[in-house]
């Protein structure tokens, strides 16, 4: 230890540190200044930038002792006497901040580049040098375009010393304006505290031990050396808990830790709490585990067939293999279909597996008092994750309370209960005192979850008139060694297919396998986004075939309004035509298309997507969502919920939507959200279920409070009900003979009763067949989208370059418009990631791109210009018309770029990632051909 | 038992040195330090003690002399734009800088660490746990090269940026050891051997590179990737002309810089082919094997039309 003399945002601290600690630790855990964030450890998200004499510089690989005597600037010293420097005001403006994780090293990298921009040459030039300056800060969430935006404008601004008037939004409408997020100035100013900054006193700190084999028994585990070693405190193992849990009831086939054999390298199999996180790390390394191996089976193929001799990774199932689900509906005649069909295309289709990406490691703290278990941890669900821990720690749900705190992005990779989650709770009852855990980015991406590795192949046809006739789905995916959603998945797959397109002949058949790698799950789009790339494909083709053009093709096939689906979904609000449309006007389809030259492409696709799983995963009565509002005499409304903001907005539109219904401004609410104890239950932000389903149970409670307020009037003043208004913070009758204030109306409410407190729910309507399998892809309402997406193929290198892509998705009603398109942008950007660049590669199980400089999420600079439309089609049943928008719009981007790349180049893409070889391969082949 | 570890920031050259010899069985210099703290963090690098030497004002000039310019080791890449000379004489010299990392980075990032950056393997650049699990290769104490399944090289690829467009430039650098200074061409000290990849005398300090002020170069520099920031390059080329001679540079596709150098008057196919039969390239990066090479002659091909010499 030394000690280090440094002046921290202004004030002067002498720390005593390790002689190779990093500078973001002594930030963080020294000066507790915790808006300095720490994404990877390794130089590659900029999460951890800090300005030292004003340059940027990334504090997680700077060693803190290099800094004696200097002057450090993190994001708490930006905003001066409570006012957020321009910068942040303008990221807040523009909506530049969702999950806000990324968004403290954003600001100060925008803040210490703006200095050098050149604003003489142009805006191209002054975009290209902000996309250039950031490239080094990942956003995993808006897809920069908000980001540049908001650092292009301030850079103007500040040049001309313009005091910029930012109109205040209107107080009486709510619904359908753009607004920041209502904690977007607590992101930008580094004081929103996520799971891994709160720090409780007393903590021990659990550091995980995780298998070195795919497929292995223990053996023995030896854990007398590690627990010699000072300041250990406890160590668990898998028999210490052995109960099954799972998100789905169907799959509770994972424990805490591994108890009598591992199934994939990097499974926990003990844990440690120890008064430091060195301390635990260095009793794991004592800990001996001894090991039998057994056969891993690592790819699908290995998977599907019969074991032999060899052990099943699960020995649950009928058969000798490792099938964990086969699901198959099939609807009309599909042979009869292809056999009426005058072309068909059967193709097949491999993808890899992507992961999640968000910027926020997985963190938790958990406790034990008089209350029970008590957990703060970065999770998506608090529902599933609180029976979960009920179920493991074996207490009633009454003694188990989940807190989710700000998280740093979700995309479907903190939905389902967790390891970690469980072993924290188990040692805190065993130590009787808090314990963290935080993972390394190679932990989380261990931990994975993402989306399936698949195989596929597809078959469709079409009549020469342009009538789609059948369709055919053979699939397999690759689950990884635990259920997680994987049954879901697989449904998904298939029946996601049955539209937005009119289809009579449908079916599909998907396994599911286990293998010995980590598990999958749902992510952002789930289930579909492979399929649907096959079948965009697969339509790109049949239209050459036939001689049509590609969004003529899908415009005459589309589904219409208020109709059902050859699987009995209930169509309501359908967007598709109107997305397409407009894309094609925007990205000027009809006249570039076909006169491109060589090398350079137009691509288009179409998606679908639920809004809001129908049915709970764990069957019970209760709604999908309760809000619950109290109103008491301070005028204040609280709105409580159990939905979980993930950086999606969730909680601003909850404010937004109650807001509108009682005609208040938005400063007269306030939001609780995702506290097991203090919220009444939402299922989860799964399944792009929040909007539609708390944002109804939302409005109704904010309907049953204005019944209670109107009775409460009607009664005081002798006015007609219906005579009531409610707006610009005013209750009045038209004829203005009642005129009151918000306050006057409160007072009214609240005499000699109170608080009143109101509950609303949200129940979806019954729906869908009678079939086994019917309840698969249910939804009160279905999403639609479309994207051209334009690319530049080097035929010399194969490399493919995204240039620009056009979207627009049908989210029924644009709530708070801002958050709609940064939605839009982050699921564009995150398509454009898994086109071109992002897979997961194993080398004999062992996840070989582990880091973010290895697992290529696109930079600002690889991100192409995004141009988002949002179409409303105003639903019946979504809360003021709204559906979702989180996930449905991934779905076309990727075929839409490679359908542009087949235009470019005429290679048809299989495979994704994009491969800049295989495409040079395709391309020689080509030539070859052609020159025959 | 491992020796405490220690952080020693050097004022002076003279200081490194000291601080150097006193540490002889387990010391690294620092400069930026963002090659060296995440190998540290992957527990690729070991030293006990660091020598942080970013502080020793005498390694940060920039000196345009008559005859050379003398850039001073622990010039930050992203200051090498900032000096008019260089930019206009050398331009592929800072879209090489440019090139490396991310823009926060080459704010901490010397000229110096660039040019001594660690080689990298996919197999090499993981964690201790992930190399414990996959066995440890060559480069890290183990007896096999997982790339290759070899056992006698490891042929962890050359990274620098900046090198190759240096190398392709006739630059020099003045090493330094404590007893003697010596200046000698920047690719003299690149030993080919994956495992120890530079032939510097452990204490030995880089202290400038040397470009020549008289000698007219017409420089390419390109670089593959995937993405277009950030990333490592997969292969790197630097094409120069100077007079008469051209001179072709190859980073990232063999454990040293690959350096063939002709004339214009030459066949520049068959130095192409030259190029690309030297460079042993090994499956350890995100392209392939056969695609890096396949991609040395396109890209050398680019450079030399864009040189107008084909
Ligand atoms: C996310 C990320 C991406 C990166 N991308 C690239 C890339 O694209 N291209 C690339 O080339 N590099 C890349 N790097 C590596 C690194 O950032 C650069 O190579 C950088 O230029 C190293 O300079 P440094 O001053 O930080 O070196 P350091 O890390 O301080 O040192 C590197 C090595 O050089 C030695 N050294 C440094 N200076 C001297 C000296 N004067 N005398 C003697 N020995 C010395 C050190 O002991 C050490 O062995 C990347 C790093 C990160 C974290
Ligand atoms: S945490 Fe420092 S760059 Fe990612
Ligand atoms: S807002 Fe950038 S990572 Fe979430």
């Amino acid at each position: 230890m030394k000690q280090l003399n440094i002046k921290i945002n202004g004030k002067q601290f002498h720390l005593m540190v390790k002689e190779h600690e990093m500078l973001s630790t002594v930030i963080r855990e020294k000066a507790g200044l915790t808006g300095t964030k720490i994404g990877c450890e390794q130089g590659s998200c900029g999460a951890c930038t800090v300005l030292i004499n004003n340059e940027a510089v990334l504090s997680c690989i700077s060693p803190a002792l290099r800094y004696e005597n200097a002057e450090i600037t993190t994001i708490e010293a930006l905003a001066k006497d409570g006012v957020l420097h321009k910068l942040q005001k303008k990221f807040v403006e523009k909506g530049a901040i969702q999950c806000g994780f990324c968004t403290p090293g954003m600001v100060l990298t925008a803040l210490s580049l703006t200095p050098s921009l050149n604003l003489e040459d142009g805006m191209e030039v002054l975009t290209r040098q902000v996309k250039e300056g950031l490239s080094g800060n990942l956003c995993r969430c808006t897809g920069y375009k908000k980001v540049i935006d908001a650092v292009v404008e301030y850079a103007i601004e500040s040049s001309e010393s313009i005091e910029e008037d930012v109109e205040p939004l209107s107080s009486s409408v709510a619904v359908g304006v753009s607004r920041p997020y209502i904690e977007a100035e607590k992101k930008v100013k580094g004081a929103a505290e996520y799971a891994d900054d709160i720090v409780m006193k007393n903590t021990l700190h659990c550091k995980l031990l995780r298998s070195k084999y795919p497929h292995a028994k223990i053996v023995e585990i030896d854990t007398s050396e590690a627990l010699k070693l000072d300041g250990v405190h406890y160590i668990a193992t898998g028999k210490e808990l052995p109960i099954t849990f799972g998100v789905l009831p169907i799959s509770q086939d994972e424990t805490a830790m591994a108890v009598d054999k591992v199934r994939y390298v990097g499974e926990v199999v003990a844990a440690v709490a120890a008064d430091s996180e060195g301390i635990a790390g260095e009793a794991c390394k004592l800990i001996k585990i001894t090991y039998k191996q057994l056969q891993p089976f690592l790819n699908i193929d290995e998977s599907l067939n019969d074991v032999g001799e060899n052990e099943r990774i699960h020995d649950t199932g009928k058969f000798n293999n490792n099938i964990h689900k086969k699901a198959e509906l099939r609807f009309g005649d599909q042979q009869k279909g292809l056999t009426e069909a005058d072309v068909t295309t059967k193709m097949s289709f491999e993808f890899l597996g992507i992961n999640h990406g968000f910027t926020e490691p997985h963190a938790a703290t958990a406790f034990w008092d008089e209350n029970g278990l008590t957990i703060t941890t970065a999770t998506q669900v608090p529902h599933y994750l609180h029976r979960a821990l009920a179920k493991v720690m074996e207490v009633p749900l009454s003694r188990v309370r989940v807190i989710k705190p700000y998280l740093g992005g979700g995309f479907g990779g903190k939905s389902d209960p967790f390891p970690h989650e469980m072993i924290v709770s188990h040692l805190a009852r065993k130590t009787g005192r808090p314990v963290r855990v935080r993972l390394s980015r190679e932990e989380v991406f261990i931990t994975n979850h993402g989306r399936h590795p698949s195989k596929m192949s597809v078959e469709m046809g079409v009549s020469l008139n342009g009538e789609f006739k059948a369709l055919d789905a053979d699939i397999a995916i690759d689950g990884g060694a635990y259920g997680s959603f994987g049954v879901v998945t697989s449904y998904y797959n298939g029946v996601l297919l049955q539209a937005p397109y009119k289809l009579d002949n449908f079916g599909f058949r998907a396994f599911r396998v286990n293998t010995n790698k980590p598990q999958c799950g749902a992510m952002r789009g789930h289930g579909a986004v492979n399929s649907r790339f096959a079948v965009e494909s697969i339509i790109d083709d049949l239209a050459m075939k036939i001689n049509i053009d590609p969004c003529k093709l899908r415009l005459q096939n589309f589904l219409t309004s208020n109709t059902q689906t050859v699987g009995q979904y209930r169509i309501t609000s359908n967007g598709s035509r109107e997305a397409l449309l407009k894309v094609m006007e925007q990205s000027e389809w009809d006249k570039k298309i076909g006169t491109l030259e060589s090398g350079h492409g137009l691509g288009v696709a179409c998606g679908f997507f639920i809004s809001g799983s129908a049915l709970p995963i764990i069957w019970n009565e209760l709604p999908q969502s309760v809000v619950h509002l109290k109103l008491d005499f301070d005028g204040r409304v609280l709105v409580t919920s159990g939905s979980s903001d993930i950086g999606q907005g969730s909680d601003t539109m909850l404010a937004i939507i109650v807001a509108e219904v009682l005609g208040i401004s938005m400063d007269k609410i306030f939001v609780l959200a995702a506290d097991t104890l203090l919220t009444p239950v939402d299922f989860g932000s799964y399944s792009s279920r929040v909007t539609f389903m708390a944002g109804n149970a939302a409005k109704d409670a904010a309907e049953n409070l204005k019944k209670e307020i109107i009775e409460a009037i009607v009664k005081a003043k002798g006015v007609d009900a219906e005579e009531l208004s409610f707006s610009d913070s005013r209750v009045f009758s038209f004829d203005k003979a009642v005129d009151l204030s918000w306050m006057e109306t409160v007072d009214i409410l609240t005499a000699k009763r109170g608080a009143v407190s109101v509950s609303g729910k949200y129940i979806s309507p019954k729906l869908g067949g009678d079939f086994k399998g019917a309840g698969a892809g249910l939804s009160p309402s279905y999403t639609f989208g479309a994207c051209i997406a334009e690319v530049k193929v080097d035929i010399e290198t194969g490399q493919v370059k995204v240039m620009n892509v056009w979207g627009a998705h049908d989210c029924g009603k644009a709530i708070n418009p801002m958050a709609v398109e940064g939605q839009l942008e982050g699921s564009w950007h995150m398509g454009v990631g898994q086109a071109i660049s992002e897979q997961m590669k194993y080398y004999k199980g062992l996840l070989l791109n582990n880091n973010f400089l290895d697992y290529k999420i696109p930079t600002s600079l690889d991100t192409p210009d995004i141009h988002a439309n949002i179409i409303e089609t105003i639903d019946p049943e979504g809360p003021f018309g709204a559906k979702e928008a989180g996930e449905g719009a991934i779905h076309p981007v990727i075929p839409a770029i490679a359908n542009a790349v087949f235009n470019a180049v005429g290679v048809r893409i299989t495979k994704l990632p994009i491969n800049a070889e295989d495409v040079l391969a395709q391309i020689r082949d080509h030539q070859i051909s052609n020159n025959k | 038992m491992l020796t405490e570890q220690g952080y020693i920031k050097a004022k002076s050259v003279e200081e490194a040195f000291v601080n150097a010899n006193n540490h002889l069985d387990g010391f690294r210099y620092v400069a930026g330090g963002t090659d060296v703290i995440v190998n540290k963090f992957q527990g690729n690098e070991d030293a006990q003690i660091l020598i942080d030497i970013s502080g020793i004002e005498e390694l940060k000039h920039i000196k345009i002399k008559e005859d050379y310019i003398e850039i001073g080791a622990l010039t930050k890449l992203d200051d090498l734009k900032k000096h008019n000379i260089i930019s206009d004489r050398f331009p592929s010299l800072i879209e090489a800088a440019e090139a490396v990392a991310s823009p926060v980075i080459r704010k901490t990032a010397t000229i110096g660490g660039n040019i001594l950056c660690e080689n990298r393997c996919t197999f090499y650049n993981q964690s201790e746990w992930w190399r414990s699990a996959a066995g440890y290769c060559l480069k890290c104490n183990g007896d096999i090269c997982i790339a290759t399944g070899g056992k006698n090289n490891c042929l962890s690829k050359f990274v620098s940026d900046t090198a190759i467009v240096l190398i392709s430039i006739d630059a020099k650098i003045e090493v330094s050891d404590h007893q003697q200074t010596s200046i000698i061409p920047i690719e003299s000290i690149y030993s080919g051997d994956g495992v120890n990849s530079r032939n510097l005398s452990k204490t030995a300090l880089l202290k400038s590179i040397l470009i020549s002020n008289t000698e007219e170069y017409q420089t390419i520099y390109k670089k593959l990737r995937q993405r277009e920031t950030i990333d490592f390059g997969s292969l790197m080329t630097a094409v120069s002309l100077n007079n008469e001679k051209v001179k072709i540079v190859l980073g990232g596709v063999d454990p040293k810089p690959i350096v063939v150098e002709g004339n214009i008057e030459d066949d520049l196919n068959e130095l192409i082919l030259q190029a690309t039969k030297k460079a042993r390239t090994v499956d350890n990066d995100v392209y392939s094997r056969k695609y890096r090479k396949e991609m040395i002659a396109v890209f050398l091909k680019r450079s030399l039309q864009e040189l107008k010499l084909m």
